[in-house]
């Protein structure tokens, strides 16, 4: 009943690991070799600027290849060199690449292709669509979400940067904060506000601004984790042409919540990051033997706790995807996963911690000891990007559980 | 893989609706505290009823034994309304314990024999596995077997046996000299006695059972008991996580319902958030346990897709038996002070996720089966 040759899919799965195989290597085996590969298991970087910037240069050559073969796009219109296919195709796909040893192109696609491209899809005007989605899908351009600003975070709605009408188009004004990849990136979706009278929902406008105009300044911020992949964007009377604009005057609202809504399934899928790696059954089973702690009743039960939800959160995505198959729309999983994820890898990060002991606090050189530090350090952010941890909360409570809103 | 009949989302779904509502009509929550103060501990009128018009207890009896041949995931709507409802009754142990052991103990005779009755409803069955240490066991009985003449007799005790008091048929796990293997033993037969015991879920009655060379007939090959009750745990565990989610989402619901409607300081109490987090944070719970039930279903299917079916169930078992504790348990926090009287079946609940988590042995038993499974 389940088998692959009455599935549509199997010949599309056929050809995604013809393309992985000629272009890729397989990742060597699931078994895991205590002390061998790569020792890292964070989500954010802390690699200098050139080693950084070779990274991002894979990433782009990888997209590329995917770009050029047809797995670059996969959902995307035939005009701008997609496949029209599902986004069940896309996760398919994605599935298959994890098997494989790939650059990891998160620089481009969490936030870039994942979010800001759909929104373009869905609100740009034909010459903005025309100009850069291939550029964007072919690895060329990147970028960045210019939502949040240092007065407007959860309240995202009570953006100040203020965009005003001039002749042929508009002047931005306003700092923007927390502001991912902007160093790496081409262009940015920034949220404004053009009514200052009207509701703030009703009051504000999306565009779509190239960041090499006059006016825009990206200044890193380092990070609690050590690295700076997030930044301040000030932008100081930025002229942005009209034709630019995401969406109607004012109706910015409309074209952030498409942004948001696919934030939601974006985030938590990393499948070739280091993070992926110390998830698995494998690795963390290792981690409790090599630490001694083997026979130790407590690390034991906490490491059991922590494999079965981690793996029913993957049956939960398996779930998911078959209910997207079957046509129906995405229900309040990807909240549920988002709450998971966080939750899961923190718990991850602290178990780790108490087995490795006093070695995680200082460099000794050690394989798997000292790099725990990139988890630890990396975790707080879970809970806060893409909505933070209370207002998923609010999200389940109100919209799936039907709760009374708070009262403002 | 055990499922011969295919079945259709729609048809899931009209099925959880046929039965959610004849239980809803027969089985309301005055029903079910009638029944339960009553012998034996479950309606005996129902319990006919879901057999007869409904076919319940036939639905995953292959059709060669004279049931309709579904699978687990067929079953687990059944069982998972059944949980909602908290419907007392020996489902659980005659369609998943006696009947799971006859089919994994591969007997021709015994399934031909036996199975039919369990499928119809007029047989009640129960496996009685576990001694005086409360654990599940898969060796080591003090239960003895001693061949008499060609035929077994057995001696021992028994404890924690679901449904012990009523059941019509027993297998029985014993000790034999080529290692542990199982038995049927027909209620009635000389020197079985069996008394009912106080417990914690007051929906599931539970008994001792004494064998005193006890007449029995042998299940499967001798010695072949430890395979066939790791079997039955597999299917087990998987047939009580259902349940165990169904009840979760009724406790996720009365909470839900209650929070819109209690009002505290002029607002309803779902309005504060450290009420409608706790809520959020149950749906999670809730909806992650639903996920671990489906795919352990499946992998017990058999489902070309679907993970090992030790792990799949192991990890239902633990995620499910944690999910149900803590809503229930948050579901009376919910309620206040009403959540914490006899009246509210707040409680019902309640016992019924402690008793569940324990069933098998309890986290650190599942836990480190779950490792083992692994390989850890
Ligand atoms: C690593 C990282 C990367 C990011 N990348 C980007 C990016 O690329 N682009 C971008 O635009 N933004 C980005 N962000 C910003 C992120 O979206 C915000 O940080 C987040 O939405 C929270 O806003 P805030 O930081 O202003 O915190 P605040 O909104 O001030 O929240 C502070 C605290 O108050 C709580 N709180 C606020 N409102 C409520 C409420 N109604 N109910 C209960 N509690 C509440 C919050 O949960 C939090 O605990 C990133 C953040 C991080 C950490």
């Amino acid at each position: 009943m389940t088998t692959t040759e009455a599935d549509p899919l199997a010949a599309f799965a056929d050809e995604a690991r013809a393309f992985l195989d000629a272009h890729a290597e397989r990742r060597s085996t699931d078994a895991v070799i205590w002390g061998k590969g790569e020792d890292h298991t964070g989500y954010f970087s802390e690699d200098p600027p050139e080693v950084e910037q070779a990274l991002v240069d894979q990433a782009r050559a990888w997209q590329r290849t995917r770009y050029e073969n047809g797995f670059g796009w996969i959902t995307g219109p035939e005009s701008y060199g997609g496949r029209e296919l599902s986004g069940v195709h896309d996760l398919v796909y994605d599935q298959i690449e994890a098997e494989y040893d790939v650059p990891d192109t998160g620089v481009l696609s969490l936030i870039g292709l994942g979010m800001i491209g759909p929104t373009i899809l869905a609100h740009g005007r034909d010459e903005v669509r025309d100009r850069y989605l291939p550029a964007m899908f072919r690895g060329e351009v990147i970028a960045c979400q210019l939502f949040s600003e240092p007065g407007a975070g959860s309240d995202l709605a009570g953006v100040q940067t203020r965009a005003s009408r001039t002749e042929d188009g508009w002047v931005l004004r306003g700092q923007k904060v927390w502001t991912s990849v902007a160093q790496h990136a081409q262009i940015g979706m920034a949220l404004c506000r053009t009514d200052p009278d009207a509701p703030k929902h009703k009051g504000i406008t999306a565009f779509l601004v190239d960041l090499s105009l006059p006016g825009v300044e990206v200044r890193p911020l380092r990070q609690m984790s050590g690295g700076a992949e997030f930044n301040e964007v000030f932008l100081t009377d930025v002229h942005v042409p009209d034709d630019h604009r995401l969406g109607e005057v004012n109706g910015g609202w409309r074209v952030a919540l498409t942004t948001l809504m696919n934030e939601r399934a974006s985030v938590g899928n990393e499948a070739s990051t280091g993070v992926a790696r110390v998830l698995s059954d494998g690795f963390l089973a290792a981690l409790l033997h090599e630490s001694g702690h083997g026979e130790d009743a407590a690390a034991r039960r906490r490491l059991a706790e922590i494999t079965a939800d981690l793996t029913a959160a993957e049956y939960l995505n398996r779930a998911t995807i078959r209910r997207l198959r079957s046509g129906a729309q995405p229900g309040p999983e990807a909240s549920v996963s988002k709450l998971l994820w966080a939750q899961n890898l923190t718990r991850i990060a602290h178990l780790a911690a108490e087995l490795v002991g006093p070695r995680l606090t200082a460099d000794t050189g050690e394989w798997g000891t000292f790099s725990w530090n990139e988890l630890l350090l990396s975790a707080p952010a879970f809970r806060i990007l893409g909505g933070t941890e209370e207002i998923m909360k609010n999200i389940l409570g109100e919209r799936v559980l039907g709760l009374p809103k708070e009262p403002s | 893989m055990t499922k011969t009949t295919t079945i259709t989302e729609g048809e899931l779904e009209d099925l959880r609706g046929t039965v959610r509502a004849f239980l809803a009509e027969y089985s309301g929550e005055q029903a079910v505290r009638r029944a339960v103060a009553a012998d034996p501990g479950y309606d005996v009128d129902l319990w006919r009823r879901l057999a007869t018009e409904l076919g319940l207890p036939a639905m995953a009896i292959p059709e060669a034994y004279g049931g309709d041949g579904f699978g687990l995931v067929t079953l687990g709507i059944v069982l998972g309304e059944m949980g909602r409802a908290m419907t007392p009754g020996p489902f659980f142990s005659s369609v998943i314990l006696a009947a799971g052991a006859l089919l994994a103990s591969g007997d021709e005779t015994a399934c031909s024999t036996r199975l039919p009755g369990i499928a119809d409803g007029s047989v009640v069955g129960t496996l009685a596995v576990v001694e005086a240490d409360g654990a599940w066991r898969t060796d080591g009985f003090a239960t003895t077997a001693r061949e008499d003449g060609g035929s077994w007799v057995l001696t021992g005790e028994k404890t924690l046996v679901p449904e012990g008091s009523s059941a019509d048929l027993l297998l029985v796990a014993a000790s034999t000299p080529a290692g542990p293997a199982l038995f049927a033993v027909d209620a009635g037969a000389a020197g079985l006695s069996a008394g009912a015991l106080r417990t914690l879920d007051i929906t599931r009655p539970i008994s001792r059972v004494a064998l005193s060379e006890t007449p029995a007939v042998l299940v499967g090959d001798l010695g072949a008991a430890r395979q066939i009750l790791a079997d039955v745990l597999v299917r087990a565990s998987v047939a009580l996580a259902a349940e165990q989610v169904g009840a979760a989402r009724a406790c996720l619901e009365m909470a839900v319902a209650y929070a819109k409607e209690r009002e505290q300081f002029g607002r309803a109490i779902g309005s504060f958030q450290a009420v409608k987090h706790k809520l959020a944070d149950m749906l999670a719970r809730v909806t992650l346990a639903d996920a671990a039930a489906t795919e352990g279903l499946r992998a017990a299917d058999g489902f070309d897709d679907a993970p090992p079916a030790a792990v799949a169930a192991a990890v239902a078992h633990s995620v499910c038996s944690e999910a149900f504790m803590y809503v229930a348990a948050e579901n009376i926090q919910v309620h206040g002070g009403i959540g914490f009287t006899w009246e509210h079946p707040a409680h019902l609940y309640y016992r019924r996720a402690k008793a569940d988590q324990l069933m098998f042995g309890g986290p650190a038993v599942y836990h480190e089966r779950l490792l083992a499974t692994l390989g850890v």
